[in-house]
C-alpha cells in the first residue's frame, strides 16, 4: 500500500513539470495579442455595420414598397381602393332617402299619405390618372330603376373640363347641388323649370381660384323639370332639337380676406332650345306643388274618334334664364334663384291652330342657420359633434326656412276651351313658404322634417285650389 | 331656318376637337415639362446637362423647358416605365433595359438604338474599383476579390444595370486567365459573390455602402461613380485601382415614343437627346466623368480616363444573350447565389 502511493507519488512529481510547461503554453495561446483583438473587433465592427445596412436597405425598400402600395379606404365615411398618389381610384358611394308624406286638412286626397323610398342611388365612381374621372349612379327609388347619372370626365386643366354623357345640365342652382346637401327635403319651385338630367357634352372650368367658373354645353334636351329617362324612350332623344346650355358663376371674393364676403356667389344659367312638337308628342311640362302633387299641366288630347289630337305642344323656341344667389357666412346661408322659361306652344282646334308664346316664372329664397355652430355651405359640411347616446355631443342641428312661388303665364288660359291649360285644373300661381329642421346625428346620417304651406290661385272648379299643407320627414344615409 | 341636326352635331364635334387641341398646343407652347428616368449615379450629370440644354431650348425657341429626374437602379427604373411611369426619355444604365421597355412595354420601337449616333449611347464607362486610402488589402486585380477576408460591395444585378457591368467586366477578366473559360469564370464570380455582404439595389447604394456606412475592402464602381466619390467625399479616404481587365460600359438613351406622343412633346425630347453628342453635352459628360464619344472632347480629358483593357458587351454576345444567360430568371447569377 504504501509502495503503490509512494509509486503515485513519484510519477506525479515526474509529470509536474511537464504539466506546467503545458499549462504555460495553453495560458499565452489564450491570451489574445493587441493585433488580434484589434482584428476581432474590426470583424464584429463590421458585421455590426453589415447588420445596420441590411436593415437599412430593409426599412428602405419597405418605405419604397409602401409608397406604391395600393391604398384601401374604409371608414364611417368612404370605401374607396386606389393607388398610393391617390391619382387612380374607385370609391362606392350611396344615398337612401326613406321619406314619409302626410298633408294635413283637406288640401290632398288621403291615398297622397305615405311613405316611400324617394332615393335608392348607390354610386360607382373613379379617377384615372387624377385626369380621367367616371360616375355611373342608378336609382332604384320610387319604384323606378333608372340611370340617373353616367357620364364620363376629363379634368384637362381647372379651365377646360370636359364631360360627355348623362349629368345635370349646368342651370339651376339648387338643381346643381347634390341630394345629400339640400337644406329641404325637395328642391324648390324653381326647380321646376330647369332641367334635370340629360344626356349631352359639356365644356367648363374654374378660374382665379375658382373665382370665375363656366359650363358651356349641347344637349338632347328636356321638358322643364324632367330627366332624360323621362323620354318616350328613356335616355334616347326623340325629337329634332338639340338644348344648349350655359352658366357663368363668380365667386368675386372667394380669394379675398374679408371672411365677410367670401362666401358670396352668383352668376346665371341659360338653356335654349328650338324645338317643333306635335299634338302626339308635345314636349311640355306639367308642375307640381312643393307637396309633390300635380297642379298644372297643359290641355291633354280630348278628341275622339278621327277627330284630329287637340293636345297642347311645343310649337318652337324654348328659353329659359336662371339668375342665381347664394350667401354663406358662418352659421348662416342663403340661397336665392329666379328662373323663368319663355315657350312657343301652339294648340289645334277643329282644324284651327293658335300660337303664342307663355313665359313661366318661378323664385326661392332659402335660409338656413346651424344651431350647433357648423359653417354653412352650399357644399357638404361636417357636424362638429356625433350624438352617441350616454356620451357627450348632440351632432348637428340645422333650422331651415324658405318663401317661393311659381307663376303661369295667364295667356295659357286666355281662348276659353281652346286655351292652352284649363283653368279648372291647372293652377296659375303658387305661393308657398316652409320650415324645417335637419339633425346630422353622424356625417352619413340625417333626419329631416319640412312643413310647407302652399297656397294657389285657381286649379280647381270652384275657383282656386285648397291650400296644401305638407308634413315631410326623411331619414337619409348619405355614404 | 333651322340647320339640320347632324350638322349642327358635327359642328359642335369639330368645335370641340379644335378647342382641344387649340387648349394643347397654347400649353406646349408656354412652357415644356420633360421626364427624365435614368439610373443611380446620373443625377448629377443631368442636374448639369439639363441646366444647359433649358438654357439652349430657351435661346432655340424661345419656349420653357423644366426637366425632372428620377434616379434608380436601371432595371428597376425600366420596370417602373413599363408599369406607366411617364418617361418622355430614359437614359438607362445599358441597353437590355431599355429593350426591356420596347419589347415587354411596346412603349418604343425595337430599332430605337439605330435613331441615334453611336447606337444610342452617347457617353461611355468603365468599371474600376474604389479602395479605402492606402489600400489597406493590397487590391490590384479582379483576383484579389476573392481572397479570404476581402468584402466586395457590388450591387444587385437583377436590379441594378452597374451591377450588371461589374458582373461581366469580372467575368472577362477571369475567362483571360490562363486555361480561362466559362466554368472557370463562373467559379470565379461564384467566389466574388461569397465576399460580399450586402447588395445594394443600385450604384449609389453600393456607394453610400461603402463611402458612408464604411462597410466592405473594396467598392466595384462605374468609373464616374469612382471619381465623385474621391472627389466628393475626399481623395484622403479612397484611391482608385483600375483593374487589367474590364468591360466598356455604353449607358443608353432613347426616346419613349408612346409618352412623347401622348404628352405632345416629341420634338423637345428628341432635341434634349441630341443635345448629349454636341460639344456642350459631350463637355458636361466629360465633366461628371463619363467617356465622352467626340474626340476632342476626350482628347481635353484624358487624364481622367486611363486606357483599359476593355471587353464589349459584344463579347457576351450581345445584351440580349448576356441577359437571358445571366441574369434572367434562373440565369447563372440566380444558379450561383443558390448555391
Amino acid at each position: 500500500m504504501n509502495i503503490r502511493r509512494a509509486a503515485a507519488g513519484a510519477s506525479i512529481a515526474a509529470l509536474l513539470p511537464f504539466a506546467g510547461t503545458a499549462l504555460a503554453q495553453t495560458a499565452a495561446q489564450s491570451t489574445p495579442s493587441n493585433e488580434e483583438l484589434k482584428r476581432e473587433i474590426d470583424e464584429q465592427k463590421q458585421k455590426l455595420l453589415i447588420l445596420e445596412r441590411k436593415l437599412e436597405n430593409s426599412q428602405d425598400a419597405a418605405a419604397a414598397a409602401a409608397a406604391t402600395a395600393p391604398r384601401i379606404t374604409i371608414n364611417a365615411s368612404r370605401f374607396q381602393i386606389g393607388s398610393n398618389d391617390n391619382s387612380n381610384f374607385i370609391r362606392f358611394r350611396g344615398t337612401l332617402f326613406a321619406d314619409n308624406r302626410a298633408y294635413a286638412g283637406d288640401s290632398a286626397p288621403e291615398t297622397a299619405d305615405t311613405f316611400l323610398l324617394r332615393s335608392v342611388r348607390p354610386t360607382f365612381e373613379g379617377t384615372f390618372a387624377n385626369i380621367y374621372d367616371f360616375r355611373f349612379t342608378p336609382d332604384f327609388g320610387s319604384g323606378r330603376s333608372i340611370i340617373v347619372d353616367a357620364y364620363a370626365a376629363a379634368r384637362f386643366k381647372p379651365g377646360f373640363v370636359v364631360t360627355v354623357g348623362k349629368f345635370k345640365p349646368s342651370v339651376g342652382l339648387e338643381r346643381l347641388a347634390s341630394e345629400p346637401d339640400l337644406r329641404f327635403m325637395e328642391r324648390g319651385l324653381p326647380t321646376f323649370l330647369v332641367p334635370n338630367r340629360d344626356l349631352g357634352l359639356q365644356l367648363s372650368g374654374d378660374f382665379a381660384g375658382g373665382a370665375f367658373s363656366y359650363q358651356v354645353g349641347y344637349f338632347n334636351g328636356v321638358t322643364d323639370g324632367q330627366s332624360s329617362d323621362n323620354l318616350a324612350t328613356p335616355d334616347v332623344e326623340s325629337d329634332t332639337g338639340g338644348d344648349y346650355a350655359a352658366r357663368v358663376f363668380l365667386h368675386p371674393f372667394i380669394n379675398s380676406d374679408n371672411f365677410n364676403l367670401r362666401g358670396l356667389g352668383f352668376g346665371i344659367g341659360s338653356t335654349y332650345q328650338d324645338l317643333d312638337g306635335a299634338a302626339t308628342n308635345p314636349y311640355l311640362p306639367s308642375y307640381r306643388s312643393q307637396g309633390q302633387l300635380s297642379v298644372f299641366s297643359y290641355r291633354a288630347n280630348t278628341a275622339t274618334g278621327t277627330t284630329p289630337n287637340n293636345a297642347t305642344f311645343s310649337n318652337g323656341e324654348r328659353l329659359r334664364l336662371a339668375p342665381q344667389l347664394y350667401y354663406y357666412r358662418g352659421s348662416f346661408g342663403f340661397l336665392g334663384e329666379y328662373t323663368t322659361v319663355k315657350q312657343d306652344v301652339s294648340r289645334t282646334v277643329a282644324g284651327a291652330t293658335r300660337s303664342d308664346t307663355l313665359t313661366n316664372s318661378a323664385w326661392q329664397g332659402q335660409f338656413s342657420y346651424f344651431l350647433t355652430g357648423e359653417d354653412e355651405s352650399y357644399r357638404g359640411f361636417t357636424p362638429q359633434s356625433t350624438f352617441q347616446p350616454g356620451k357627450p355631443g348632440t351632432g348637428a342641428w340645422e333650422l331651415v326656412a324658405r318663401i317661393q312661388e311659381l307663376d303661369v303665364d295667364d295667356a295659357a288660359f286666355v281662348g276659353g276651351a281652346n286655351s292652352f291649360a284649363n283653368p279648372l285644373t291647372a293652377i296659375t300661381k303658387e305661393t308657398a313658404w316652409g320650415v324645417g329642421v335637419n339633425w346630422y346625428p353622424w356625417n352619413t346620417v340625417k333626419l329631416s322634417l319640412n312643413y310647407d304651406v302652399t297656397s294657389f290661385e285657381g286649379g280647381a272648379a270652384t275657383g282656386d285650389r285648397a291650400d296644401e299643407q305638407a308634413i315631410f320627414s326623411r331619414f337619409a344615409i348619405n355614404y | 331656318m333651322k340647320q339640320p341636326n347632324w350638322q349642327r352635331r358635327l359642328l359642335i364635334a369639330l368645335s370641340t376637337s379644335v378647342f382641344i387641341g387649340g387648349v394643347g398646343s397654347a400649353a406646349q407652347a408656354a412652357e415644356v415639362t420633360l421626364l427624365n428616368v435614368s439610373y443611380d449615379p446620373t443625377r448629377e450629370l443631368y442636374v448639369d446637362f439639363n441646366k444647359s440644354f433649358a438654357e439652349y431650348w430657351k435661346k432655340k425657341t424661345g419656349d420653357t423647358v423644366k426637366i425632372n429626374q428620377s434616379h434608380g437602379g436601371s432595371g428597376r427604373q425600366a420596370r417602373s416605365v413599363i408599369d406607366g411611369l411617364s418617361a418622355d426619355v430614359v437614359t438607362l444604365a445599358l441597353a437590355a433595359d431599355v429593350d426591356a421597355i420596347a419589347n415587354n412595354g411596346k412603349l418604343l420601337p425595337v430599332n430605337w438604338e439605330e435613331r441615334l449616333p453611336d447606337h444610342s449611347a452617347p457617353y461611355t464607362s468603365t468599371i474600376v474599383f474604389l479602395v479605402r486610402k492606402g489600400n489597406p488589402k493590397n487590391i490590384k486585380d479582379w483576383g484579389d476579390l476573392v481572397k479570404p477576408g476581402v468584402g466586395v460591395i457590388t450591387p444587385n444585378p437583377k436590379t441594378s444595370g452597374g451591377a450588371r457591368w461589374n458582373y461581366l467586366a469580372a467575368w472577362a477578366w477571369a475567362k483571360k486567365q490562363p486555361g480561362g473559360s466559362d466554368a472557370t469564370a463562373r467559379e470565379f464570380v461564384k467566389a466574388l459573390y461569397k465576399n460580399v455582404p450586402v447588395l445594394d439595389t443600385g450604384a449609389r447604394g453600393s456607394t453610400t455602402t461603402f463611402a458612408q456606412r464604411g462597410i466592405g475592402d473594396v467598392a466595384i464602381s462605374w468609373e464616374n461613380e469612382a471619381w465623385l466619390a474621391t472627389k466628393e467625399l475626399g481623395p484622403d479616404k479612397f484611391e482608385i485601382v483600375i483593374p487589367s481587365v474590364s468591360i466598356l460600359a455604353e449607358p443608353s438613351v432613347a426616346v419613349v415614343d408612346k409618352v412623347v406622343l401622348r404628352r405632345g412633346t416629341r420634338a423637345v425630347a428628341e432635341e434634349y437627346l441630341k443635345y448629349l453628342y454636341t460639344p456642350e453635352g459631350q463637355e458636361i459628360a466629360a465633366r461628371n466623368y463619363y467617356r465622352p464619344r467626340n474626340p476632342q472632347v476626350a482628347a481635353k480629358h484624358a487624364e481622367l480616363f486611363p486606357k483599359i483593357d476593355l471587353v464589349t458587351i459584344k463579347d457576351f454576345g450581345g445584351w440580349t444573350k448576356a441577359q437571358k444567360e445571366h441574369f434572367g430568371d434562373g440565369g447563372v447569377f440566380d444558379q450561383i447565389q443558390a448555391q
